[in-house]
């Protein structure tokens, strides 16, 4: 049976979420997408009873939160389910062993199962595995990948647990963003663990991504049981969120449609911005560059005016920091380039970046939005500082990517830090497309997006090339980009010495 | 309309408001103490010396506050010019600065001003003050600088900085408007507080070192009259030791209200203040950081 909820969130009197009829479909595996900061992470804890009522205060259902708490319901949720949190590395003990960690509380009703491990971890040996579990989680080790892998294994592991205990039905799986540090590979792993889990006995799960690619994943290998699968997005709907189903076959149709077409006779000056030696080196480590369609045939990196070049390499390989390399922000120990017809080597000095290059020449926008923009600036002042093209006025530049409802004087005074993730990534990408450089790297920039955001945001990557911007996509939603980007214009990075696939 | 219960209670959750409204209160009580009881001429001293030693305190802060903003910046410029061997002298001469003691170098201030008073080089008394103020500050405005430089490192460590220079955005710019102006203004502040106290604190342990006279020319009678001088004055001295005199004889306590008033109420502006200013700027930390 559903389970519809109104749900509202607030700090300090100012409304964080407030959506009617959430629906929680039992027993089916929820994917749920939507904008990031619309609210799906605190609906779900919300829901789990993981709110510390003394920072936020919440009604479900018109109930005082302690009082949904209190209800038998709600205590089967989180009883008999899990919580796979976003951010791996602030929810793993840094003094407890991995082993330790996975054999905790209520965990320690059912042994690790090593098949699981090594699917997880493939192509590690069985003692390379055992070391593995004796690491303590410190900082930086394990990767952000290796620990999503260790809370995902948890929530398996709890799901057996449950299973066992026949109250499979009554709990409630959360899996917020747990493939977000993971690339493909290990992202397709770990939906088919849960699917098989999911087939033994049905549970119910929402999994929060932002990555749509999962679709078609899951109707490719798992097409029989789409009946039990629901995709949806959240919305802003005036003041309040709203859920939405989303039909999967929109998305597919559009990444089948979205490939760069040069058409003939396009004209623009085709002059080389970028050519890359395709051998570096940096922090120790030997890198080359390849061919993505050939990856063992090694080739230097060559951008030119009006091209899109995807860039990419195994998760943790580097590809930020090689696009840092480029912009003269890492001090690399080997490289070799032209930008603009003007050579760099590690002998360069840093001020040939500061002075002839930034936003000139190149610019690039950062990952995360939260760090890149000032959070203290209103959204009318995130152009200060920058000579804006052709005198236009920000809203002008805004209209690329908001809808021009959306940009109102209200909307230009506000904060950067009270916008969603959503909004601060569209206004990041603006800040870079909105200079006059003839090249620019853009880092993972849909991220944090929900769809018709990212359809806003190819729009307008094509659009800048065919005005003859080289743009380099560093990217791990391959998905869409493979599809965007002409096949001639992928690279891929990797490590010397190392198994890269 | 906020009822008198809540903006109370609003009061009551900020510490800093509070500590400043109770130093206020604290200081007028003692005021109007003083202004009944205590004499005249000594009353005119008392409230000279507050005012002085408050100005030095005020002029400490925004020659720090400029010393400070200046090198930053200054260190900035010889960066982006590359210029690394002036850049290495004024790191050197920066730690030179910063190697001095700055009771020391407050101290060695203190001899230039006897020269120069001895000189009759300065005539003017706020000349002196600004003077004194310039010689603190110049031995304290390192913890200003070393705030500003920790700003900028933190914003330096995540992609802030390198998503606005790439974006050609002014370095000038970046340090000044976007993480001073607009992320910074609190921390700076809070340290304006605590230099304050520094600034008096400062002040008068060099008065009471110098009590014992600088030159036969120049004593403490030549500098303008500061709390730490008022305290090093015989007649200050004696009320702060009939404090000792209450432990053999508690009933002379009462006394210290009466007839000690003027050294009593220099050491407790002196205590009270620089107590409050701990509370003050603590409670400031707090709330900003919330």
């Amino acid at each position: 049976m559903d389970t519809k909820y109104n749900i509202e969130i607030k700090k300090k009197n100012k409304p964080l979420v407030v959506i009617d009829e959430y629906t929680l479909e039992e027993n089916k595996i929820t994917f749920l997408f939507g904008e990031s900061g619309i609210g799906k992470s605190l609906i779900s804890k919300a829901l789990m009873g993981l709110i510390d009522s003394e920072d936020l205060t919440v009604k479900i259902n018109n109930q005082k939160y302690d009082d949904y708490l209190k209800q038998q319901k709600s205590i089967e949720l989180l009883k008999n389910g899990f919580f796979v949190f976003q951010e791996p590395s602030s929810h793993l003990h840094p003094l407890l062993t991995l082993e330790s960690q996975l054999n905790e509380g209520l965990l320690a009703e059912k042994e690790l199962d090593i098949e699981e491990l090594k699917r997880l971890w493939q192509g590690k040996s069985a003692e390379e595995l055992k070391r593995f579990l004796k690491v303590y989680p410190k900082p930086y080790r394990p990767s952000g990948g290796e620990k999503q892998r260790v809370l995902c294994l948890m929530a398996l592991k709890k799901m057996d647990i449950v299973q066992k205990a026949g109250m499979g039905d009554k709990g409630l799986f959360v899996f917020d963003e747990p493939t977000g540090n993971l690339d493909n590979f290990y992202r397709n792993i770990f939906i088919s663990l849960l699917i098989e889990k999911y087939i033994e006995s049905p549970f119910t799960i929402t999994f929060i991504t932002h990555d749509y690619s999962i679709i078609s994943f899951i109707q490719k290998k798992y097409p029989h049981l789409l009946k039990d699968i629901r995709f949806k997005e959240l919305y802003r709907k005036q003041n309040k969120v709203a859920e939405k189903e989303f039909i999967p076959s929109e998305y597919i149709n559009w990444v089948k449609s979205i490939k760069v077409r040069i058409p003939d006779g396009e004209r623009y000056d085709k002059s080389i911005l970028l050519k890359f030696k395709k051998d570096f080196s940096v922090f120790g480590k030997q890198f080359t560059i390849c061919d993505d369609n050939n990856r063992e045939r090694e080739t230097d990196l060559i951008v030119e005016a009006g091209d899109i070049v995807y860039l990419k390499a195994p998760s943790g390989v580097g590809k930020t920091t090689f696009a840092k390399i480029i912009m003269g922000l890492v001090k690399a120990e080997k490289y070799n380039f032209w930008l603009n017809g003007i050579e760099i080597t590690e002998k360069k000095s840093a001020n040939i970046w500061r002075n002839k290059l930034w936003g000139k020449v190149i610019s690039m926008v950062f990952q995360h939005a939260d760090e890149a923009l000032n959070q203290k600036s209103k959204v009318k002042e995130v152009f200060d500082g920058i000579k804006l093209n052709h005198h236009a006025e920000v809203k002008d530049v805004l209209l690329d990517l908001f809808d021009p409802e959306i940009i109102t004087d209200f909307f230009l005074n506000k904060k950067i830090d009270s916008l969603s993730g959503g909004q601060k990534q569209k206004l990041n990408l603006l800040r870079g497309f909105v200079l006059d450089a003839k090249l620019l790297i853009l880092d993972e920039p849909v991220n944090g997006m929900d769809f018709e955001s990212i359809k806003k945001v190819i729009n307008l990557i094509e659009k800048k090339r065919r005005l003859g911007l080289g743009i380099i996509l560093i990217s791990h939603n391959e998905e869409i980009f493979d599809s965007f980007v002409d096949e001639n214009k992928k690279y891929y990075l990797k490590e010397k010495g190392k198994n890269n696939f | 309309m906020k009822t008198k219960i809540e903006i109370l209670k609003q009061i009551d959750d900020q510490n800093d408001v509070k500590w400043l409204l109770f130093w206020l209160i604290g200081i007028q009580v003692m005021l109007v103490w003083n202004n009944l009881f205590l004499n005249s001429p000594a009353f005119s001293l008392l409230k000279e010396a507050f005012f002085n030693s408050f100005k030095i305190g005020f002029i400490v802060i925004v020659f720090s506050l400029l010393l400070s903003w200046g090198m930053i910046n200054f260190s900035l410029y010889l960066k982006n010019r590359n210029n690394w061997i002036y850049h290495y002298l004024f790191t050197f001469v920066i730690n030179m600065i910063r190697s001095i003691p700055q009771i020391l170098g407050v101290l060695i201030g203190y001899i230039v001003l006897t020269f120069i008073l001895n000189n009759e080089m300065l005539k003017s008394e706020f000349m002196v003050i600004v003077f004194i103020g310039f010689v603190i500050s110049f031995f304290v405005f390192l913890e200003m600088f070393d705030t500003m430089e920790n700003r900028i490192e933190q914003f330096k460590k995540n992609d802030f900085y390198p998503a606005m220079l790439v974006s050609g955005i002014s370095e000038y710019r970046i340090v000044n408007v976007e993480i001073f102006y607009k992320n910074s203004l609190g921390y700076i502040f809070h340290k304006l507080i605590s230099m304050f106290g520094v600034a008096l604190f400062l002040q008068c342990s060099i008065d009471f070192i110098i009590s014992v006279g600088l030159s036969t020319d120049v004593s403490l009678s030549n500098f303008p009259i500061t709390l730490g001088s008022l305290l090093a004055k015989m007649d200050s001295k004696q009320d702060i030791l009939a404090i000792g005199k209450t432990l053999t004889d508690p009933l002379y306590g009462i006394n210290l209200f009466f007839e000690h008033l003027q050294g009593i109420s220099a050491a407790f502006i002196i205590v009270f203040t620089l107590m409050s200013i701990f509370k003050i700027s603590n409670g400031f930390v707090k709330r900003i950081s919330r």
